[in-house]
């Protein structure tokens, strides 16, 4: 039967190449069922996927951490870890905020986020993931792996990262527990630093995470 | 056969050899049949055969030593015979036979080690330990396994340079190359998911850095970061179970198949002859003339099992005696170790990555490396491979060769990455990220007190605090004169540092080791280490009498 269709005269709608005889009924079944293949073998590529694709249900990241005022840093001193919620508290005054080295890299670009207060720097290096530390003898934090280096503000003043460090968003608290101030964003959308005055504490919600704002100014710290 | 006279027919046993052994008696009918058993077994020599091939007997006609090739499993994917001028050293090296040997050897040390390991991060440290301290040749067995990767990585490399030298990849072997470029990959990321089982801190971060590199990815970033780490930003049970498997399952499969491709078209198009032995443009490696043969047995097979002994035997020596995998303690998702860096053979991504935006330089280049890799047969297309014809090519080569080494030396810590001057001198003596001078040294010499470095001449100090001190005063005075940070930020130089060594009796069989560097104002601090003090500089360090950092050495 089968043999007979394929010595059958090509369909006359098929166009006639010299010396090549047209499209038989059976080498087009075949390539229906090459393409069906595909398209099955597609679709088991693309369920793999989604199976290998890790599960989590929202809130599983990140956690509240309840800060007392008298545990933040005093203004322009030295940042301090909170490993449980990897974050680094800085408490920038105006020593900060008019640090030389952040006028001789951003030279004229404006930084609104430089104003004092309260940030929650995330621990991690915005640049591949590793761990930067604070070197109190440079005054800034360094990251081991390739060399990114960062006001305690945050603000990258040298190496690969292309961006200052991400924050996490704090709510300010009076001592009624009521809400007097929130991170908010500045023009370059990153998260601004927050007053802490009248405040008697402090929420760092690290389920939130503002990304530092873009930043290539060139230099090797 | 009395015995069975009287069974049916259809149940007396026939056993032929009885009836050998009656005809021939019982030596000769047992010769018979072990010749016969090995004439099988080597798919059609039999022991006379093979003893004239030892003897090194001119082959008989027919010859009977092509019938392991043509009828045998392992033999038919080996030639019969190889020209004169590819048996040797020669223009191959035996590289691409070494690779392979790697991957066996590879293959063996890992399912040994595998008896003993479980991908989780409770327990995978821990595994390790058990290795090391109580799995009798344990220790042995992952140095191999460490030693043999490394190996197989650089003999890889080795051998793709060897092929780029004498432009064998040039047509018609631009498929074999490609091929080739794969199993390069293959390799590399085997080495590379072998890093996370150990689960300590070089793992951690070395892989972090990959995985972030992958998120750097343009679109697909975010999701392939999260396929690799297990989880969303971090790594976990998950992740490494992912590493593991594709380092034991998937990685070697894609191996296993792509050297059987790779060796294939070796076998199909024959072994490229050195450059100058054949004429420009001609491919004549399967026109080997009769008179140049040499027959893979015994000659080639000798060679080649003579030369994976010697590799073998220097691996194990160098196990033995100075060679040992490296164990950095358990991984710490809050602490990335100060000079942590990725293996030797990525060191190149690591300096490229220093240099600017991660997207450029971690996905975009590599990508392009990768490519022009690839397709490299028909970049260089000029049709002769000898040397003299190729100059723009091999200088293009030996150039890319030396920018590789650059780049190599800027992923190191010497460059772009180092810390303070205080903390670098004292990372020389208590390094982040291997045990270092102070950990191995003999615990029972160091004597309680507090010593100054410049004092290492001291006749009154033990030979071990005597070197100790001599290695912390030539780092201090390295650092003295650091011209880098004289240039940029004199304050913090120590150009006037002092570094001492405070040694304390902390517990029974516990020493407490405190190494302090002051400078400038520092000088006058009269309590040391206080927290908050300006120039100075603590870290502490606590040594016991059986920690053991030397690993039983």
């Amino acid at each position: 039967m089968t043999a007979t269709a394929s010595q059958s005269p090509a369909p006359a709608n098929v166009a006639a190449v010299p010396g090549v005889p047209g499209m038989t009924r059976r080498e087009f079944l075949y390539y229906i069922w090459a393409a069906s293949m595909a398209i099955l073998t597609a679709q088991t590529g693309g369920a793999t996927v989604w199976f290998a694709y890790p599960r989590f249900k929202a809130g599983e990241f990140g956690g509240i951490f309840e800060i007392d005022v008298s545990q933040i840093p005093a203004p322009d001193s030295e940042p301090k870890a909170y490993d449980a919620g990897r974050f680094w508290l800085v408490n920038m005054g105006d020593g900060n905020a008019n640090d030389p080295r952040l006028q001789q890299y951003v030279g004229g670009q404006t930084y609104t986020t430089q104003t004092p207060g309260v940030k929650a720097l995330y621990k991690i290096c915005v640049h591949l993931g590793c761990i930067y530390k604070w070197v109190s003898t440079n005054n800034r934090f360094e990251c081991p792996c390739h060399g990114s280096k960062y006001l305690s503000s945050g603000v990258r003043i040298g190496g690969p990262a292309r961006r200052n460090l991400d924050v996490f968003v704090i709510t300010v608290l009076d001592a009624n527990g009521n809400e007097i101030g929130q991170t908010g964003l500045t023009d370059d959308g990153e998260g601004r630093p927050v007053n802490i005055t009248g405040a008697a504490k402090i929420i760092v919600n690290t389920g939130s995470r503002k990304n530092g704002a873009f930043n290539d100014v060139p230099g090797l710290g | 056969m009395a015995a069975f006279d009287n069974l049916p027919e259809f149940l007396k046993p026939h056993l032929p050899i009885l009836d050998d052994v009656k005809k021939k008696g019982l030596v000769p009918a047992l010769l018979y049949k072990v010749n016969e058993a090995v004439e099988r077994l080597t798919a059609g020599l039999d022991i006379e055969d093979i003893r004239s091939v030892l003897r090194g007997d001119p082959a008989p006609r027919p010859n009977p030593r092509v019938k392991p090739h043509a009828d045998g499993f392992w033999f038919h994917m080996r030639p019969t015979y190889y020209h004169t001028l590819t048996s040797g050293l020669y223009p191959s090296f035996r590289l691409g036979w070494l690779s392979v040997y790697f991957f066996t050897f590879e293959t063996i040390t890992g399912l040994i080690l595998m008896l003993f390991y479980t991908p989780s991060p409770l327990v995978a440290y821990e595994n390790m330990l058990n290795i090391l301290s109580n799995v009798p040749f344990g220790r042995l067995m992952r140095d191999l396994h460490k030693i043999g990767a490394e190996m197989m990585v650089a003999v890889v490399l080795l051998h793709m340079i060897r092929t780029l030298i004498t432009g064998n990849y040039k047509k018609p072997r631009q498929f074999t190359w490609a091929t080739g470029v794969i199993l390069l990959l293959v390799t590399l990321f085997l080495s590379f998911s072998g890093y996370l089982l150990p689960w300590d801190q070089l793992s951690l971060w070395a892989v972090t850095i990959g995985a972030s590199m992958a998120g750097a990815a343009p679109v697909i970033g975010d999701f392939a970061d999260t396929m690799l780490r297990g989880a969303p930003g971090a790594f976990n049970h998950n992740g490494l179970l992912r590493w593991y498997l594709a380092h034991v399952l998937l990685l070697p499969v894609i191996g296993f198949i792509f050297t059987g491709v790779h060796y294939y078209k070796v076998i199909i198009q024959g072994h490229s002859l050195p450059p100058e032995a054949e004429p420009v443009g001609e491919d004549t490696a399967k026109r080997v003339p009769t008179d140049q043969r040499v027959y893979f047995m015994p000659d080639v097979l000798t060679r080649e099992l003579l030369y994976v002994s010697l590799v073998t035997f220097l691996m194990v020596f160098a196990c033995v005696t100075f060679y040992h995998a490296p164990l950095e303690p358990h991984a710490d998702y809050l602490i990335t170790p100060l000079h942590t860096t990725a293996p030797w053979y990525f060191l190149f991504l690591q300096g490229m990555l220093k240099l600017g935006d991660k997207v450029l330089w971690g996905v975009v280049v590599p990508g392009i490396i990768t490519n022009v890799l690839l397709l490299l047969p028909y970049m260089e297309v000029g049709p002769s491979r000898r040397y003299g014809d190729r100059r723009i090519g091999l200088s293009v080569i030996m150039a890319s060769i030396a920018v590789m080494a650059v780049l190599s030396y800027m992923g190191t810590p010497w460059y772009g990455v180092s810390s303070s001057p205080d903390q670098e001198v004292v990372a020389e003596l208590l390094p982040q990220t291997h045990p270092g001078p102070v950990r191995t040294v003999a615990w029972a010499e160091l004597e309680a007190g507090t010593y100054d470095s410049t004092d290492y001449e001291s006749a009154a100090l033990t030979p071990a605090l005597k070197e100790l001190l001599h290695e912390y005063e030539v780092a201090m005075e390295h650092a003295r004169s650091n011209s880098t940070c004289l240039a940029a930020d004199p304050p913090n130089c120590l150009t006037t540092g002092k570094g001492y060594m405070i040694i304390e009796d902390w517990q029974e069989g516990l020493k407490r080791i405190t190494f302090r560097i002051i400078w400038a104002d520092g000088l006058n601090n009269t309590e040391p280490c206080l927290t908050g003090a300006k120039f100075e500089f603590c870290q502490t360090a606590y040594l016991h009498r059986d920690s053991d950092y030397g690993h039983g050495e």
